[in-house]
């Protein structure tokens, strides 16, 4: 494997049980409602019935006893009205503009979870409703026709060299469009908090969240308190996925606001049916390329524009464009490249982070669009990928060079290989008659960028602290202080680990409490592929620190003087036969000097540049890299689909633990498989139309293809451990090889997501009659 | 409202409960009894978090009417199965193979797993999918808690049959 030594590690790269699985398979997990929080009432969000209007006042029935509940509206706001985001656009509750439906007017608590609703239900705002806008379908038929009449939330431009220039020179010239709709994350747990006001005047908010120092400061400027009398923790989270990003600082701010007014802890837990009605979902989204090809298949030009439904108002989709357009011309050379990108209002909830945040919809198009342009060209789709796909020294479509840690060509190569693309390609049933069932194989590659998208990681620098400190069963314990979240991804089996090997310890002295900002420095989100490659590499720094710390400690106390090294749990003097056990040694550290703590700070390699005006310059830090290959039966009789197989490689850096590294792989997988083929989620007038588990359908155990998932390792090469990022990229390719399937077994193309039976039918009759 | 009183045997300890009959089975062991493992997903019967033994049957508590829980019902719950070989077999096999991610599906998930084999501990993957599809998991893509099944049901005690 052509990956220079970063230094062998022990720990890291084997594959430990989850230090958080025993508790989880006992039941003994503290989830969000399963918080005992003495004399704790429940919040209850009144919520406008329409979808966009102006709100002119509450109307309250003067015959509900009041006495025994606690509303609250926009005047008991003790700050500003405002959830502070990336725009200032949202208030906690509305006060004027309705911009959809479901937007809070007021909130309720009560002693009771019925009260809370029975109370909410006396509460009717009067709102003069106007005309809204509520699908992507719209948003697109008016940017068409005149995007200056929408409301636009965000736009930002990639231009590379003269692309206009260049498709309009080209042999071929290809113009094709792609949508893809909502996807929940449906995340098992559903969103819940609980926020309790202490009596120093703390606001101590608990619960289900991925990102404690979002809450903490975008919380301050509503409560009107500083940074320091808000303490924010994270219970077990029972699933994120994106979904617990952003939206959980509205419910802390629900919790804390009732909570102030009611002087007593409140706690709202969502049932799922209020949690898929309001909560964030996947943007739609729309691509229209223009790309200009030469006959040799060499891509001479690629203009691009990618639209999102932002929903309401601008919460995060800045990024999640960024993110998109980033990606929407990723992974195959061309000098020539001009991409759009807008985020414009419809009147739904705020669409949010999602795992993959913009480009698992920014690869639906271009992934099916290559396959397009290669037709177009006469080639295969695996022979169009392998001479245009990117390799170690070529530049991305912002100008960054890929220096190092580049695993194309070698996924795609080592995939075609595996599944012997080449042969059963030629199989496929396309244009033969009679057969029963009809066979299609269909190929996606694909970059993900690790880390924070542009200046993110530069601006975040995220921080990471250890304690040496007496553990619950009064051993020498080092407790990993981090912000990133432990939410099914593996942040509390990992880390130990990294930490292992950072100090040379046994990583059963190593242990992830759950992060607490009174005791955790910001770390940045658990967001962005991030955790293992950014905070990890921190928290490595941090380890090496408290290595140098106790070897000092024990040359100076305990080995009269000598160089002393930890090796291997071990502390051994430079000459003699002296050894102390790492316990020993931390031991004599905390009952002489007490607790040690160590910081290390993340920095970005100087060589890594960004412009984030004109986006130009390296994106990320580094990209992961994947390749999956569908293979599917359609039924010829009822147009059922059915992926049978799905062959995957992988390059996420330095695998820190393979069981966990494919845990990811393969859920993400199936949650690409629920995106492609079954989730279906409708605005119909105002409000979503798979709102229950049981018509928002998501995967089971019986829609599981057969998976052959590998990995190859190109370890990032500037800090120790070395890992890249693993938690968006399998969210990423599945779709498209899924339609690039289904064109080679029917010859249909579908460029809309989900891909379902009914759509196929409908399709093969349109071209049946056409 | 009328309450009814029942004494349940739940994981090998007698409870008693004086409840509404209508009140969720699921809501009688979370609040009144305190046995928060069992979990609410969707409240409808769709994602399985809530399964629960009683009788030898799984069945969803959030879809149970407690007060249709005879009396002296053996429960068992994601909190009693340590208590039985085949239950810390289970619980082993799902640590080990890495089946929890999240671990908030995975209550209801191991008490099916528990049901179904000592049912019948000859299971083949496609018998474990088959017999799992009713518990929904949105982390793991549920390889790995096929894996992990397989594996107990591989080992499972003689005694814990039946």
């Amino acid at each position: 494997m052509p990956v220079k030594e970063l230094g062998a590690l022990h720990s890291v790269g084997k594959g430990i049980a989850r230090i958080d699985a025993d508790e989880k398979v006992r039941g003994k997990a503290q989830y969000a409602d399963d918080l005992h929080v003495p004399g704790a009432w429940y919040g209850y969000v009144v919520r406008s019935p329409v979808s966009h209007g102006r709100l002119s006042g509450l109307r309250m029935d003067s015959d509900f006893d009041w006495s025994q509940v606690v509303v609250v509206t926009p005047e008991d706001i003790p700050g500003n009205n405002i959830v502070d985001m990336m725009g200032r656009d949202m208030p906690f509750i509305a006060h004027a503009e309705i911009q959809y439906l479901g937007e809070p007017v007021a909130l309720v608590a009560a002693p009771t979870r019925h009260l809370a609703c029975v109370a909410g239900s006396h509460i009717h705002p009067d709102i003069e409703e106007f005309p809204p806008l509520l699908t992507l379908q719209e948003m697109v038929a008016q940017y068409k026709e005149d995007p200056s009449k929408l409301h636009e939330l965000s736009a930002q431009t990639i231009r590379k060299g003269d692309a206009d220039k260049a498709v309009n020179e080209a042999d071929i010239v290809m113009e094709r469009e792609y949508s893809a709709g909502h996807q929940e994350q449906l995340y098992i747990e559903p969103q819940g908090m609980v926020a309790v006001p202490e009596s120093d005047g703390t606001m101590f908010v608990h619960g289900s969240m991925q990102c404690p120092y979002y809450i903490n400061p975008e919380l301050c400027e509503t409560l009107d308190i500083p940074p320091e009398k808000l303490r924010v923790k994270q219970s077990a989270v029972g699933g994120a996925f994106g979904g617990k990003e952003e939206f959980p600082t509205l419910l802390a701010g629900y919790c804390a606001l009732l909570a102030l007014k009611a002087k007593r802890p409140v706690k709202i837990i969502y049932d799922r049916n209020q949690d898929i009605l309001f909560s964030t979902k996947r943007h739609p989204s729309w691509s229209r390329y223009r790309v200009g090809l030469n006959k040799d298949g060499t891509i001479q030009g690629i203009r691009c524009e990618f639209l999102l439904d932002g929903g309401a108002y601008t919460t995060l989709s800045p990024v999640v464009m960024y993110r998109g357009i980033l990606h929407s011309a990723m992974g195959y050379r061309c000098d020539n490249v001009s991409i759009d990108g807008h985020v414009y209002r419809t009147n739904t909830f705020p669409n949010g982070a999602f795992r993959g945040f913009g480009a698992p919809q920014a690869l639906w198009a271009w992934e099916s669009m290559i396959d397009e342009l290669a037709e177009a060209c006469g080639m295969t789709p695996h022979e169009f990928r392998l001479k245009n796909c990117l390799h170690e020294g070529d530049a991305t479509p912002t100008g960054g060079l890929l220096r190092d840690s580049v695993g194309s060509p070698e996924v795609l190569e080592k995939t075609l290989e595996r599944c012997n693309f080449g042969e059963k390609f030629k199989q496929c049933s396309h244009g033969r008659r009679g057969e029963k069932k009809w066979y299609g194989i269909g190929l996606s590659f694909f970059a993900h960028g690790s880390g924070f998208t542009g200046d993110g990681e530069a601006r975040i620098k995220a921080k990471a602290a250890l304690d040496l400190e007496p553990g619950d069963n009064g051993k020498p314990v080092v407790n990993v202080r981090i912000s990133s979240t432990e939410m099914g991804q593996g942040t509390c089996t990992i880390m130990p680990q990294v930490v292992a090997d950072a100090m040379s310890i046994d990583v059963r002295h190593a242990y992830y409490p759950m992060p607490d900002t009174f005791k955790v420095p910001d770390s940045g989100p658990t967001v962005a592929s991030r955790t293992a490659m950014v905070v990890g590499s921190t928290v490595f720094g941090a380890g090496r620190k408290m290595k140098a710390d106790l070897e000092a400690f024990a040359s100076e106390a305990l080995f009269e003087g000598q160089p002393v090294t930890l090796d291997q749990d071990r502390f051994r003097g430079s000459y003699g036969d002296k050894e102390m056990s790492f316990e020993e040694v931390a031991a004599e550290y905390l009952a002489r000097k007490g607790p040690l703590r160590v910081y290390d700070q993340f920095q970005l390699p100087d060589f890594i540049k960004w412009n984030q005006n004109t986006f130009e310059g390296d994106a990320y830090p580094a990209y992961s890299w994947g390749c999956n290959v569908a293979e599917l039966e359609v039924d010829t009789l009822t147009f059922e689909i059915k992926v049978t197989k799905v062959t995957a490689y992988y390059d996420i850096g330095r695998l820190l633990n393979p069981v966990l590294a494919k845990g990811q792989i393969e859920g993400g997988l199936v949650q690409a498989l629920g995106y492609a083929m079954m989730e279906k989620i409708e605005v119909k007038d105002g409000k979503y139309d798979a709102d229950r588990m049981q018509t928002y359908v998501i995967p089971t155990t019986l829609d599981i293809p057969e998976m052959d998932l590998h990995f190859v390792e190109y370890p990032w090469e500037h800090a120790q451990p070395g890992a890249k990022g693993v938690g968006e990229i399998p969210m990423d390719g599945l779709a498209p090889a899924i339609a690039n399937a289904l064109v080679q077994a029917t010859g249909i193309r579908m460029r809309d997501l989900p891909i379902t039976p009914e759509r196929l039918f409908q399709m093969m009759q349109e071209e049946k009659t056409a | 409202m009328n309450k009814v009183k029942r004494t349940w045997n739940i994981n090998g300890e007698r409870r008693e409960a004086e409840i509404p009959p209508v009140r969720r089975f699921l809501d009688v062991l979370r609040e009144d009894l305190n046995l928060k493992g069992s979990k609410e997903g969707c409240g409808e019967g769709e994602c399985g978090a809530c399964t629960v033994i009683v009788d030898g049957e799984a069945v969803l508590s959030c879809m149970l009417p407690a007060g249709q829980v005879p009396d002296n019902a053996e429960v068992t719950t994601v909190e009693g199965l340590e208590k039985t070989p085949g239950g810390r077999l289970l619980q082993a096999a799902y640590a080990e193979k890495g089946a929890a991610q999240c671990g908030f599906c995975i209550p209801g998930m191991i008490v099916s797993s528990y049901a179904m084999l000592s049912r019948d501990p000859d299971m083949d993957p496609d018998r474990i999918r088959e017999a799992h599809a009713g518990n929904i998991c949105r982390c793991t893509g549920y390889e790995k808690i096929v894996e992990a099944i397989q594996s107990a049901a591989e080992q499972w005690p003689a005694e814990a049959k039946g």
